[in-house]
């Protein structure tokens, strides 16, 4: 059909029917899409082509009309009541008669908490293929940060829960504060500005703090673009989104998963108190080290110079051993130890007789013998 | 140096030291050094500010 306007001087004048027509058209261009919303309003009459319904966006409420064949629609048997969430796959129309914008549908399916985990875990093992949760990507936290980033929600109770266990453990903490929304659909992107922010500021860690929630509630916490904003963050990250038993990805990404507020608090800070206490220890080892080598060095010393002093001595003694030893050698050599053997020794007044011709008979002579001796006269020579 | 660079090197200081292997120069020298740097951990601790901020408070106040 054609769209003709009709002219009026030089302003060119559609009637309703052409204008319509001619957006119709022109929407009919618009690619074939799939819409996700809550099901409301539905309405389908047995003398309806047609059923109609709208679909509504649970985060900000934005409405959209929708139209399926009856036929189509009864054929999926989806019994749908009042806030069913759906999948519907169609195009947009201009309803020409009444000028109403709608989607037409041209596919159907319910989209449960079933589906959403499904696509979260589609998610979970492409993000792990990856390697975003890697073990070998989790860095340490430092053990004396700076200055902390906090991102959390404005309402507080996980706000204050961190707050308090860091300054309660560490009362010179540093903390910087972002405050952001932490649900709904404008959560994931929030978050991930307030983690960048933070990091523009200058910070040396960031806990991610969310109170409990429902499934959906947590939901942006495993938005892709905060699990990969989480995993790229140039300082550890420390999350604390939900209660023990929920996973979000975003836990996955971080370099550690405190499984509440407090605990995450705690895990950022050391404790002043034993922090002095080891330091003060490592100051008494020092002076302790210090003074023992010192008194080591000053016994070697000591050592060194009592054996000094004991030098002449003991060079004494060995010259009185080796004398010893001499007196010992000569008595050895003594005539003693033959006379034992029952030889004598025989004088005259010329010393020691050692052959005949030395004596003359009538000689007096004195023989010496192991034990005492004798007088004698010589009676005759050899 | 971090803190936490700082604190190790106190603690291996005061290792060497207790072990005693160490020559007297070389004692004196760790505890010179070993000074210092519990002079440094002690510092870093004292001057901590403790401060809370909020990032937006401080970004509103940036604005002219």
């Amino acid at each position: 059909m054609k769209v003709e306007a009709i002219e009026y001087g030089d302003r060119k004048v559609f009637s309703v029917g052409a204008f319509n027509r001619g957006v119709a058209s022109w929407l009919q261009r618009l690619p074939t899409v799939w819409v996700e919303g809550e099901v409301t309003e539905l309405r389908r009459s047995e003398r309806w082509a047609s059923v109609f319904f709208t679909l509504k966006d649970p985060q900000d409420g934005s409405c959209l009309g929708v139209s399926m064949a009856r036929g189509q629609f009864d054929a999926l048997r989806l019994e749908l009541a009042d806030g069913d969430r759906v999948h519907a796959y169609g195009r947009p129309e201009l309803f020409e008669a009444r000028g109403e914008f709608r989607l037409r549908v041209l596919s159907l399916e319910r989209f449960g908490l079933g589906e959403h985990l499904a696509a979260l875990e589609r998610l979970k093992a492409k993000l792990a293929a990856e390697g975003l949760f890697a073990a070998e990507r989790k860095r340490p936290l430092p053990l004396l940060p700076a200055r902390i980033g906090l991102v959390t929600g404005n309402d507080a109770a996980a706000k204050s829960d961190v707050l308090t266990a860091v300054t309660t453990r560490f009362p010179p903490a540093n903390v910087l504060v972002a405050e952001t929304y932490v649900q709904g659909p404008r959560a994931a992107g929030a978050v991930v500005e307030a983690l960048r922010a933070l990091c523009r500021e200058g910070v040396d860690v960031v806990v991610v703090a969310r109170g409990g929630g429902s499934f959906e509630d947590l939901l942006p916490f495993s938005d892709e673009r905060l699990v990969r904003a989480i995993a790229d963050c140039p300082v550890p990250v420390v999350s604390a989104v939900g209660h023990e038993q929920d996973t979000p990805l975003c836990d996955l990404a971080a370099d550690v998963r405190a499984s509440t507020p407090s605990v995450a608090g705690r895990l950022v800070v050391p404790d002043l108190a034993q922090l002095l206490e080891r330091l003060d220890r490592s100051r008494a080892g020092l002076e302790r080290g210090t003074r023992r080598s010192l008194e080591r060095e000053r016994r070697r010393l000591d050592g060194t110079h009592e054996r000094l002093a004991r030098a002449p001595r003991l060079l004494l003694e060995r010259r009185r051993a080796k004398l010893e030893q001499s007196a010992g050698r000569l008595r050895t050599l003594s005539p003693k130890a033959t006379l034992e053997r029952g030889y004598a020794i025989v004088r005259a007044t010329d010393g020691i007789v050692r052959s005949g011709g030395a004596v003359e008979p009538g000689d007096r002579v004195d023989v010496e013998l192991a034990e005492g001796g004798f007088g004698a006269r010589v009676e005759d020579t050899r | 140096m971090t803190f936490e660079e700082a604190q190790r090197e106190l603690e291996e200081i005061v290792h060497r030291l207790e072990s005693g292997d160490t020559s007297l120069d070389e004692a004196l020298k760790l505890w010179e050094r070993g000074e210092e740097l519990y002079r440094f951990c002690k510092e870093r601790l004292d001057t901590a500010e403790g401060k809370i901020e909020e990032l937006a408070g401080r970004a509103n106040a940036a604005k002219p």
